[in-house]
């Protein structure tokens, strides 16, 4: 054969590689949607919960495409948020299996995961990519997400979108050059993002005024606030979470066996020492907040702040940054916010997310559908339409929320989303909701129990001894990892 | 048991027959029984085994999972030594007392206005309704917006007169916030059982006091208040049977915060929050047995008032 003709076999064959490469590495990067789904065999109806509001308002339309795409009738019922645990928690536990696909906020993960199948196991017996086609596509998920997602290190849920909690300041404000000088005169440091209680305290004191005072050289129409605060009987303990996670404590320490299996709960001295500091100090900033406060909700502290009433937003979920800042943009033509991991940099964390019921009459159905709506393809329908902030990282880095246009206030907060996961995700693993079976009920009984010391009604010491009761009678009721005190 | 039915006779024989299944149903002699049964199947069902169920589960420990466990009277023993039990039953009395009050006070006052005739007397009664038909659930979420210290419509209000904002929510107010929500939806309620009732009375007994120069206010004190006091007992009645299930505004507003956790929140709480099963319905066994005992005495009550105006 000759010289030249040997070149040209080896150019040829170089090409037919590289076309191949790119050909393949294309489908490699193609993501997961509609289309891939096979031909589903089991063509029973399945049922699901929905929480009420816009987002699932778009979702609808498309779970509606699934529905023409795959033959499989989809019941959807829309209910309140604060319902769907009670009445899915009675239909997993007489195992009616009315509900097919199953509505989870992370924390209830363990406690239902005797109901909920394994997705791996789901994957391998209804995927034709098996279980590593499904690891592929999570892959692209929030790790801390997906850690909440998992029970005893089986991925029980997927989640879809998130309310990962950050900080909300008013960055027009910590940026005024008058602000600074007066803040630095009086506090003798720079005014900057508090990353630290004492820094939080006075800064909440600095920009407490009353109305007719200045603010950025401008007297005030009305009184403003250094925080807004969500201390009602509701949302209160997210934002401890985030104090006592952030000191390095928790409700209840985790302890593990050497192969990493759950030992026990510990409630510690420590933890016990960090709830009473978390408490007395976010009651302390109370004064710093409006009135309306303690009985906030999220809706009313994003009012504060978007209304240009209050200046940090301590604890908030990130997911409502989008909509302050609309606010704020109405009120305050010229307010702009920015977005800070909380003291501590461990916000608390979760998001609702879709598992199997074990008892479904159609699991092949609800997987698939469970797969779809974590799909990039429908997360940015929640996204884009719905104003939910997905739990996928290669959609919050999409260069589409990135532009100058949606830079501001869209893309920060997807930008600020990644990287305190990447920071948050090696404490995750051991934050107690997410190892315990009780979560659920301790939870919801926390929003009571943390509330009281803030509306008056017991001390902190008396807050701390009840919730410690509480949280070891509801562990030793709906768990089997023993629970004790320190 | 089916009846025998005789026609007549041919020779001294009767010619009998048994009758059908409708002519007993329908028989003077089972009748009430056709009527009634239904009914007592359905109470059974709905009512009688869920009840039975409840009082099952007080005596037990199950949050659902696995066997329940009995405990005798322990749960019984807990809740007359559970401080914020005891305390919700405190509120609930409270709230029990200031509603009826103010609801029967507001009630007769716009009764007695309302029971004579005026113009647009229709449309005045028809938006006094309003209140009644809206959901009370909607209602407290309405309210819990207008009561916001900032931004709520009261406070906007009483700023424009010049007046300070209230904290309507502050842990000293909250109750009677609630309570105010309640009286606001179901003052309608008694006013229009009492304008009813104004209505009803004998003229001829008002004609003769004021033949005989009674003063309005005597005449309001030894007749009309009398003569309306079974429909008084009624309203009452009714009024604390509903008021100790009070649980929607709570649920729009501080869902059981700031100091106002009521039976019923508790019981909600303790049941289907923490699915203490055995815990709540012992709970609701209080519940259900204080209210009968109340209603009972009320109706008592109420018998002795209508025994009195025969």
């Amino acid at each position: 054969m000759k010289r030249n003709e040997i070149r040209w076999i080896i150019g040829i064959a170089m090409v037919v590689v590289f076309s191949f490469g790119l050909v393949f590495s294309g489908f490699a990067q193609e993501k997961f949607g509609l289309k891939n789904i096979p031909e589903i065999k089991n063509k029973k109806a399945i049922n699901m919960m929905v929480e009420t509001g816009a987002a699932w308002d778009k979702v609808i339309e498309y779970i509606k495409q699934f529905e023409t795409a795959t033959g499989v009738k989809v019941n959807i019922e829309r209910v309140a948020s604060p319902v769907v645990y009670s009445k899915e928690n009675v239909e997993l536990m007489a195992g009616t299996g009315y509900y097919d696909v199953v509505y989870v906020e992370t924390s209830w993960t363990c406690e239902w995961s005797d109901y909920l199948f394994n997705l791996e196991e789901l994957a391998a017996q209804y995927d034709p990519n098996g279980v590593a086609g499904f690891q592929e596509d999570i892959q692209n998920i929030s790790p801390v997400l997906l850690r909440c997602g998992q029970a005893y290190g089986e991925q029980k849920v997927l989640p879809f979108y998130t309310y990962h909690m950050g900080m909300f300041i008013r960055q027009d404000v910590y940026d005024d050059p008058t602000e600074q000088a007066n803040f630095k005169a009086k506090y003798g440091y720079d005014l900057k993002p508090p990353a630290t209680e004492k820094e939080l305290y006075d800064q909440a004191e600095f920009f407490t005024r009353k109305k007719g005072e200045l603010l950025k050289g401008q007297p005030l129409e009305h009184d403003l606030y250094g925080v807004a605060m969500m201390a009602g009987a509701y949302q209160i303990n997210d934002e401890i979470s985030c104090r006592i996670w952030g000191k390095g404590g928790d409700y209840a320490t985790v302890v593990r066996n050497e192969d990493g299996s759950l030992k026990e709960f510990v409630i510690t001295a420590k933890d016990k020492e960090i709830l009473k500091e978390a408490l007395t100090e976010y009651k302390n900033l109370l004064k710093f907040a409006p009135a309306g406060c303690l009985t906030a909700n999220f809706d009313f502290a994003c009012a504060q702040q978007g209304e240009g009433y209050a200046i940090i937003q301590p604890h908030q979920f990130a997911s409502l940054f989008t909509w302050t800042a609309d606010l704020l943009k109405q009120h305050v033509p010229d307010g702009r916010l920015g977005v800070y991991p909380t003291i501590g940099g461990q916000p608390y964390t979760g998001a609702w997310s879709l598992g199997v019921a074990k008892a479904s009459k159609n699991p092949e159905a609800a997987y698939w559908l469970v797969r779809y709506i974590s799909s990039y393809e429908l997360q940015k329908v929640l996204m884009k339409e719905g104003g939910q902030f997905s739990a996928r990282m290669d959609l919050l880095l999409d260069p589409e929320f990135h532009t100058p246009e949606t830079e501001y206030p869209l893309g920060l907060t997807c930008s600020y989303l990644v990287d305190v996961w990447k920071n948050q995700a090696p404490y995750v693993d051991n934050y107690w909701y997410f190892n315990t079976r009780a979560g659920g009920k301790v939870y919801e009984m926390q929003m009571n129990a943390l509330h009281k010391p803030m509306a008056d009604q017991v001390t902190i010491d008396e807050c701390v001894q009840e919730v410690v009761a509480k949280t070891i009678e509801l562990t030793s009721k709906f768990d089997t990892v023993p629970i004790r005190e320190e | 048991m089916r009846e025998e039915i005789t026609y007549g006779t041919v020779a001294g024989y009767g010619l009998t027959r048994k009758s059908t299944i409708w002519e007993t149903l329908t028989s003077e002699r089972y009748f009430k029984w056709t009527l009634l049964i239904p009914l007592i199947i359905l109470l059974g069902i709905f009512m009688v085994y869920p009840l039975l169920y409840c009082a099952y589960y007080s005596f037990h420990q199950w949050g659902m999972r696995g066997d329940a466990l009995y405990v005798g009277a322990q749960n019984y023993r807990q809740l007359l030594n559970d401080k914020a039990f005891l305390e919700s039953l405190y509120q609930t009395f409270k709230v029990l007392i200031i509603c009826i009050v103010c609801e029967l006070l507001i009630g007769l006052g716009l009764a007695l206005l309302w029971s004579r005739e005026f113009r647009g007397e229709n449309v005045v009664r028809g938006l006094a309704l309003l209140p009644l038909l809206v959901a009370p659930l909607i209602l407290s979420l309405l309210w819990n917006f207008m009561f916001e210290y900032d931004f709520g419509a009261v406070n906007i209000v009483l700023q424009s007169l010049g007046l300070n904002k209230i904290y309507w929510w502050s842990p000293e107010r909250a109750l009677y916030s609630i309570c105010f929500i309640t009286i606001w939806q179901w003052f309608p309620f008694a006013t229009f059982v009492l304008v009813a009732g104004l209505r009803s009375l004998p003229k001829d007994v008002f004609e003769a006091a004021r033949v005989d120069g009674a003063s309005p206010w005597y005449t309001f004190r030894r007749l009309t208040l009398p003569m309306l006091s079974p429909l008084i007992m009624i309203v009452v009645v009714l009024r604390t049977m509903w008021l100790i299930r009070l649980f929607d505004p709570l649920y729009g507003t501080t869902r059981g915060g700031v100091q106002t956790e009521l039976l019923d929140w508790m019981v909600y709480r303790t049941a289907f929050i923490y699915f203490d099963i055995g815990y709540g319905s012992t709970m609701a066994i209080f519940s259900l047995v204080l209210t009968m005992a109340i209603c009972a005495i009320m109706f008592r009550i109420l018998m002795k008032a209508l025994g009195g105006t025969k």
